[in-house]
């Protein structure tokens, strides 16, 4: 299986090593957006993938999500 | 060859030491300079004939027994002259005959290349095998500086023989290096070039490996960085017609709503002073340098990378301007006599008032670290003058160097911290400073020292104090940051893996395979795909903690308790089994880096987005019809965009990162030989491009009309 994101082998789910790490921490954080701002998930994805702070994959899968989010 | 009858033959480790060890030697100072096809020896005459010979580094390496490099595992390995092992090194086939004809009439030998691990080897394997098996019989010169003093003494007091310990212990470092390096950089260059059939050269080595791994560890960080919101409230503060700013009791507020509502109640209102608290601490003078403290300041003061330090200090030593240079020690022995320096330095305009003063002291004690070094002391200036111009490099080690010597005798400074505590409607803000009462050292360290001065006004507890303005300010907590050259020094220093001798050339070996990029180290797609090949295949070869326990063996061969065939057997022993993994999976392995290498290699062209199309990437392309370079849209490939620039032909073109201030397009930096770097926004229309035709139409103008 390839990872949805870069094309890299992926695990269970879906995402590659690199990337599902990064899933792993930007589900983790959002419980501390939600307390200090009190934004839903989607809002939550779209902060972070505009925050010139996010790093590079962080912000793939948050786009990611967001797409899939749309369809 | 010189007539000269039997002589003294010494060796050292490069040119420049064996002309001032001969001149120091000669009892006229003037030893004579001779050559024997472009190699160069000194003649000194001193109670007898001495003739000094120089190596240029090292003259002998490990190299494996069969020719060629289409094959692995290769665990058979002698050592062999330079040029037998690499074809650039022809040159050391003369040296060696030089060498070996100078021995011929020497009826005593003395090895005098530095006293470290590399330059034991050196003088052992010249001695052993230009000199024919002289290395029994040779003594020893040992020396931290190049000056005629200590170059006398040592003379004078030559060891009785080599340091076998640490030629055994530096021998076998370069052999279980040398192991490591070139079965695994041969397993992956061969997998790489088999799979996509274009050769590149890739490399791992026993410390390379567990470096990448700190640097890939802190990249994958920071790369799944998710930043999270907090806030800071400051309140502008009036005092004596002067404004401060105070930070809020927390310095970070978790959510917006408590952010909010300190915010409603301190808008407004006014503050009265609760608290002040003074303090005073002793900061005391810095150790003295050992190389890797050099390397580190080094970059923070001048942005000099390690390998440049190492560079320059090792041309000051050889000058006989400071001490030499790869120690790991933070003492300064008293041997070293401190008074006779200090009174050379107090020669130099700019260091007279300094060392004056040190001198005038009734006793000179250095603050010492715990790190010691049993072949040399720290780093420390000889006392003598530069006897050519230094260039600005050289000159700002130099002061650095002297600057830290004088600063480590200094007193220690005495500082004041003052916390004053200012209540606004129930809430507190604190207002710092800092400043210095007694200077200590920190004089001696100007303009090296990094401590601020925050002065407050005089305040008194009960004081009411104007509030003028309270800002909230959002804020992200900010991703861990990336390694620079010096950080990850220091990172492989703490971790106690490779050498303070080999530690730069690793550093520069990853950017030179393009594992890393930029100053701030970035590891590329081609540096994550080599680590991960290696944890998974052969994750030993990555183990921190198997690399840390083979330079403890190593260490110990040096005091006598480990044996350098045992660390030999057990090397080859961890290598067989991982080297069989990577032979069998060498087909999916050289898949993987020939796709990294690709992957690298349009990342290093990749300017940035295509601000026509949007989509398709910018990349640095060369015409096929003319030659020339030029950016272009990837989209141009599948018909989608057009967009295409043309770039300067000559020197160096880099993609910056950073988007041009005036329209948005991507940049890049062009670096052409004796001209300034510079960042070339090749949209034709860009305004600043207008601009700054308008400014050279007017100034064309004004100049016209007068």
């Amino acid at each position: 299986m390839k990872c949805e994101i870069c094309g890299r082998e992926a695990g269970e789910d879906n995402y590659c090593k690199l990337h599902a790490r990064a899933y792993e921490s930007v589900t983790r954080k959002y419980g501390r957006w939600e307390k200090a701002l009190g934004i839903s998930w989607k809002e939550y994805l779209r902060e972070i993938a505009k925050n010139p702070l996010t790093g590079e994959w962080a912000r793939e899968v948050a786009e990611h999500l967001i797409t899939m989010e749309r369809a | 060859m010189p007539n000269l009858g039997k002589y003294t033959l010494i060796i050292t480790e490069k040119p420049d030491a064996a002309q001032r060890i001969a001149s120091a030697l000669d009892l006229k100072g003037k030893a004579k300079e001779m050559g024997d096809n472009g190699v160069p020896y000194y003649v000194a005459k001193r109670d007898r004939e001495i003739v000094v010979v120089p190596a240029l580094g090292h003259l002998y390496t490990v190299a494996g027994e069969r020719g060629g490099r289409d094959y692995y595992p290769v665990f058979g390995f002698s050592w062999v002259p330079l040029y037998v092992a690499e074809r650039r090194a022809k040159r050391i086939r003369t040296w060696l005959r030089t060498i070996t004809k100078l021995a011929r009439d020497a009826d005593m030998f003395i090895d005098a290349c530095d006293y470290d691990i590399e330059g034991s080897i050196i003088g052992y394997w010249i001695l052993r095998y230009a000199c024919g098996n002289k290395e029994r019989s040779s003594r020893r010169m040992k020396y931290s500086t190049l000056t005629k003093e200590e170059l006398e003494k040592s003379y004078a007091e030559l060891l009785p023989h080599l340091d076998f310990a640490l030629i055994q212990a530096g021998r076998t470092r370069h052999e279980v290096d040398w192991l490591y390096g070139i079965n695994l950089s041969r397993a992956l260059t061969i997998a790489a070039r088999d799979w996509s059939g274009k050769y590149a050269t890739l490399s791992t080595g026993r410390v390379q490996g567990p470096v990448l791994k700190f640097l890939a560890e802190r990249e994958k960080s920071i790369r799944s960085f998710v930043p999270t919101p907090y806030w800071e409230i400051k309140a502008q503060l009036e005092i004596n017609n002067q404004v401060f700013e105070a930070a809020y009791e927390n310095e970070t507020i978790e959510t917006k709503k408590e952010a909010d509502s300190i915010l409603t109640a301190c808008v407004g209102k006014d503050g009265q002073v609760e608290r002040i608290n003074i303090k005073q601490f002793q900061q005391s003078p810095p150790l003295p340098f050992d190389l890797g403290a050099l390397q580190g300041e080094a970059y923070n003061l001048f942005g000099y990378t390690p390998k440049r330090t190492s560079n320059i200090a090792q041309r000051l030593y050889l000058d006989a301007l400071i001490s030499y240079p790869r120690t790991s020690s933070q003492k300064l022995p008293p041997a070293i006599n401190y008074e006779a320096i200090l009174e050379n330095l107090n020669k130099v305009e700019g260091y007279k008032k300094l060392t004056a003063e040190l001198l005038a002291k009734p006793e000179l004690k250095p603050n010492e670290g715990k790190k010691d070094d049993p072949a040399h002391p720290a780093i420390y200036p000889t006392g003598n003058l530069p006897e050519r111009v230094l260039d600005v490099s050289e000159r700002n080690i130099w002061d650095l160097v002297v600057r830290r010597f004088m600063a480590v005798f200094g007193e220690p400074s005495i500082r004041q911290s003052m916390k004053v505590c200012i209540n606004v409607n129930e809430h507190r803000f604190y207002l710092r400073g800092r400043r210095t009462i007694v200077e200590g050292w920190l004089r001696f360290y100007e303009p090296y020292v990094r401590s601020q001065e925050v002065l407050l006004p005089s305040i008194k507890e009960g004081q009411l104090i104007s509030v003028k303005k309270v800002m909230l300010e959002d804020k992200f907590t900010t991703p861990p940051p990336r390694y620079n050259p010096s950080s990850l020094l220091r990172k492989m220093e703490e971790t106690e893996i490779g050498t303070k001798a080999t530690r730069a050339d690793i550093v520069q070996t990853l950017y030179d395979r393009k594992y890393v990029r930029d100053e701030r180290m970035v590891v590329t797609d081609l540096g994550f795909e080599v680590l991960e090949i290696l944890k998974n295949y052969c994750p030993k070869v990555v183990s921190i903690r198997l690399t840390k326990e083979l330079e403890g063996r190593m260490n110990r061969i040096h005091e006598g308790s480990e044996r350098r065939e045992d660390v030999l057997v057990d090397a080859v022993e961890i290598l067989k089994p991982v080297l069989e993994e990577l032979r069998g999976k060498e087909k999916i392995v050289g898949e993987k880096l020939s796709d990294a290498i690709r992957r690298a290699s349009l990342e290093e062209r990749t300017i940035g987005t295509c601000p026509i199309c949007k989509i398709g990437k910018l990349v640095t392309l060369y015409s096929r019809k003319t030659g020339k370079r030029f950016v272009g849209c990837t989209g141009y490939f599948n018909g989608l965009c057009r967009a295409s620039y043309p770039l300067p032909q000559r020197g160096m073109v880099r993609p910056v990162g950073r988007n041009c201030r005036g329209c948005g397009w991507p940049t890049v930096q062009v670096r052409t030989k004796g001209r300034r770097p510079w960042i070339l926004c090749f949209n034709p229309e860009c305004p600043l491009k207008e601009e700054r035709r308008e400014r050279i139409e007017m100034r064309n103008m004004r100049q016209g009309s007068r």
